[in-house]
């Protein structure tokens, strides 16, 4: 039986008039009196700087903005309207993608978790079963519906979230940085799934990476700081004027050179103590990591490391590169002396060490504090403290740095731009911010060695000169820095490069072959 | 099996060759009757009243319990807090019974009471599938269908729990605040960790949150099912042997008198 309950062609039309949203807790809107008309089967880029309120919108068009969509009044104040097709939004009414995938998993299966959207609109069985086939169908889902979404890499989370909101059948699609969890390869991929899918439908998407987006749009929509529209316009005209006042208010245009990174001085970011510069500060060998796994159901180890080589050299900029799931986080927690390696030498230089011991997964908490910084994936787990602020000071204090941690701490809080949020919860910071105050907290007790997941994840150009000028600083001044990461712009400023490919290390220093996919400015 | 389940045709064929007669009855039971068994243990523990019954409905217990066990390393896992939980009791037990020689035989009672009691939930839970459950929950027991769908979700992620564990313990450890060795910082870091686990985890739901009301979670009133919850044969299979060995204390109690 065909499924007729939907038109499955067209578009909607968008017309949101006066919205302003107000979270509570916070001093100026998110969104203030903003107007935006999108035709039916138009496809609108979004572009703006970080923290100008572009998921918030999406949110809106979603239907999952304010207390009239069973959203929680207490989250803030809501005025003005968003109308699709002449109604209000409401959720299910526009198929939503999240940047990160992990977040939209609501079932344990591939098929059930397509099913969801379907479910809710209590469509039956075999009608259901039709909507599941067709959607997975549409995104190349590499897999049968019974597939564990618990076994999915990220890009294949991604295009199994977005089978989840085509199943709803919307006639808009909105996208909040569908790839920027994804390496290179993968987000080319989901971005040609998502491509092939859109159809006649309207598209609304938020991405940091412009170039990647802009020849298949009909609209750019800039926002800027106080989210109020700037300009609007066809992509060509709209980025060729304005492009520098664009690049200065922090959106990656394409075809502008890549930011210089921030000169830092060596004060804030440096080393208290390191290893002569060049000197390999730790020397891995035959590093292997297997990883047992834990849950209700017993799953076989994996076997995540195989047999890497690394020296962290002072004073260097080590990047490691390589597609997602090939190991580089678990390597980089091994170098923070956070994982015991199951296999392979990881010593220490004398000179970092400075009397804790050979073996730097052993060190005590205050000593590992005291030499390591890290800079985990995911910053809300890497949070400690009630406040920004506190959050900065937390290891000089532990450390007995006294009154000069603190004005470091301080320093640094203002270096990555969050002095004005320093009384701010952590976990209510934005994405990207939240990212910048990891970082910060990591370099606050001049760590010998400097070690950062994927830490320029989510920054405007202006905050990425900050990121990479505090890391390219902290090499500067003596420290070991060692990156993980998907960014070209910065992987390109290192030193030191190290790819990894299914665990294994792969020809150092050799140009990523990757980088001839997807010719956006960032990665 | 519906097709959302079900697969390509390869699959299914490949399901037909494979499934009903390798897997075990377990692995084919609905989560209701396995819960249903679970309960049933306690009618069972109420007639271990003395230690011949205990050791003789635990044995019986015992010698179905290989039909139970996915691997042997998880089993221990489960059985650990059992164990200690038999042992904690039979030591207070002992320590507060009267003088004689019945102190030992009543400590040893109350602990096989225990056994019998958790050992088949703590075996057969492992067989239960949080999305099956759900399934069973809303249509067969009619229950509110926010609430199972919500439950079902929650479930799901309970997995990813330890990994939130882990990277915190990691990122305490890195900035000075791991555990250290005195008893009163270890507390203070438990506390911490207790504390970020439940931050971690409020936000993780809010945003599971957003991702379902995005596909319509919030707005319907009234919503079905892609797979249908079926009581089958091995439910009641399942239920009777689980009957049956409830009743051996039982039925040992009465010829004991």
């Amino acid at each position: 039986m065909p499924d007729t309950s939907t038109p499955l062609t067209g578009g909607a039309t968008v017309r949101v008039r006066g919205l302003t949203w107000h979270p509570h807790g916070a001093a100026t809107p998110v969104l203030a009196d903003l107007d935006l008309d999108v035709e039916a089967g138009e496809r609108v880029l979004l572009a703006g700087p970080s923290g100008a309120g572009k998921s918030t919108l999406l949110r809106a068009l979603a239907g999952l903005l304010g207390a009239s969509d069973g959203g929680d009044p207490d989250d803030g104040q809501l005025a003005g309207e968003v109308l699709l097709d002449g109604r209000p939004a409401t959720g299910g009414g526009a198929g939503l993608l999240l940047q990160d995938p992990l977040d939209a998993v609501v079932a344990a299966t591939a098929g059930r978790d397509t099913a969801f959207g379907p479910e809710n609109l209590a469509l039956p069985r075999p009608r259901i079963a039709e909507r599941v086939a067709a959607a997975l169908a549409a995104v190349s889902f590499p897999y049968g519906p019974a597939r564990s979404t618990a076994e999915l890499s990220g890009g294949e989370l991604q295009r199994l979230a977005l089978a989840g909101a085509l199943a709803l059948h919307p006639r808009l699609l909105l996208l909040d940085e569908p790839t920027s969890m994804l390496d290179t390869a993968t987000a080319a991929k989901v971005r040609d799934a998502l491509l092939a899918s859109v159809g006649e439908r309207t598209l609304v998407v938020v991405d940091h990476h412009l170039g990647t987006w802009v020849p298949v749009v009909d609209r750019v929509v800039v926002l800027d700081r106080t989210g109020a529209v700037v300009a609007s316009g066809p992509p060509g005209p709209v980025l060729g004027r304005d492009a520098d006042s664009l690049a200065r208010d922090g959106i990656w245009v394409p075809g502008l050179p890549a930011p210089e990174a921030l000169a830092v001085p060596a004060d804030l970011v440096g080393p208290c103590h390191a290893p002569p510069t060049g000197e390999a500060a730790l020397r891995g060998r035959g590093l292997g990591v297997v990883r047992r796994r834990r849950g209700l159901r017993p799953a076989p180890p994996a076997r995540v490391l195989t047999g890497v080589d690394v020296d962290v050299r002072a004073g260097a900029l080590t990047a490691l590169t390589g597609p997602s799931g090939a190991g580089k986080s678990t390597l980089v927690a091994v170098l923070a002396g956070l994982l015991r390696p199951s296999e392979g030498d990881l010593v220490p230089a004398a000179g970092f060490a400075r009397g804790a011991g050979p073996r730097p997964w052993r060190w005590s908490s205050p000593e590992l504090a005291a030499r390591v910084g890290w800079v985990p994936q995911h910053p809300e787990h890497g949070f400690v403290a009630r406040t920004a602020r506190e959050e900065v000071r937390a290891t000089p204090e532990v450390l007995g740095q006294g009154e000069r941690g603190r004005r470091r701490a301080d320093a640094l809080l203002e270096l990555v731009g969050l002095s004005a949020r320093a009384d701010v919860e952590p976990h209510l910071l934005s994405g990207g911010e939240q990212r910048r105050l990891v970082l910060a907290a990591a370099l606050a007790a001049g760590p010998a060695l400097v070690a950062a997941d994927e830490p320029t994840v989510g920054q405007d150009r202006g905050t990425w000169a900050v990121v990479a000028g505090a890391l390219r600083g902290a090499a500067g001044a003596g420290a070991a820095v060692v990156v993980a990461s998907h960014d070209e712009v910065l992987v390109d400023r290192a030193s030191h490069r190290l790819r990894l490919e299914a665990g294994r290390a792969v020809a150092p220093d050799a140009p990523p072959d990757a980088r001839v996919v997807g010719q956006g400015v960032r990665p | 099996m519906s097709a959302v389940t079900a697969g390509s045709t390869a699959e299914t064929a490949a399901g037909a060759v494979a499934g009903p007669a390798r897997t075990r009855l377990v692995a084919r039971c609905g989560p209701l009757s396995l819960l249903a068994v679970s309960f049933l243990s306690i009618v069972a523990s109420l007639f271990v009243d003395d230690w011949r019954t205990g050791a003789v409905a635990l044995g019986v217990q015992l010698s179905l319990a290989p039909f139970a066990v996915s691997g042997l390393r998880a089993a221990a896992l489960r059985l650990l807090p059992v164990c200690i939980a038999a042992l904690s009791v039979a030591w207070s037990t002992w320590l507060l019974g009267e003088g004689g020689p019945q102190r030992l035989e009543v400590a040893v009672t109350a602990a096989l009471r225990i056994v019998v009691l958790v050992l088949p939930g703590a075996l057969l839970v492992s067989w239960i599938d949080p999305s099956r459950l759900g399934d069973h929950l809303a249509q067969r027991l009619h229950l509110p269908a926010r609430a199972v769908v919500a439950a079902a979700a929650a479930l799901q992620r309970f997995e990813s729990l330890h990994e939130t564990w882990d990277s915190l313990a990691r990122a305490r450890r890195a900035r000075g605040l791991g555990p250290g060795r005195s008893p009163a910082g270890r507390v203070r870091f438990f506390a911490g960790m207790a504390f970020g686990m439940l931050v971690g985890a409020l936000r993780s739901a809010e945003r599971m949150a957003v991702a379902m009301d995005a596909r319509g979670f919030a707005d319907c009133s009234r919503r079905t099912w892609a797979e249908p919850a079926p009581w089958t044969r091995a439910d009641s299979a399942l239920v009777a042997v689980g009957a049956l060995v409830a009743a051996v204390p039982v039925c040992v109690t009465l010829w004991l008198r």
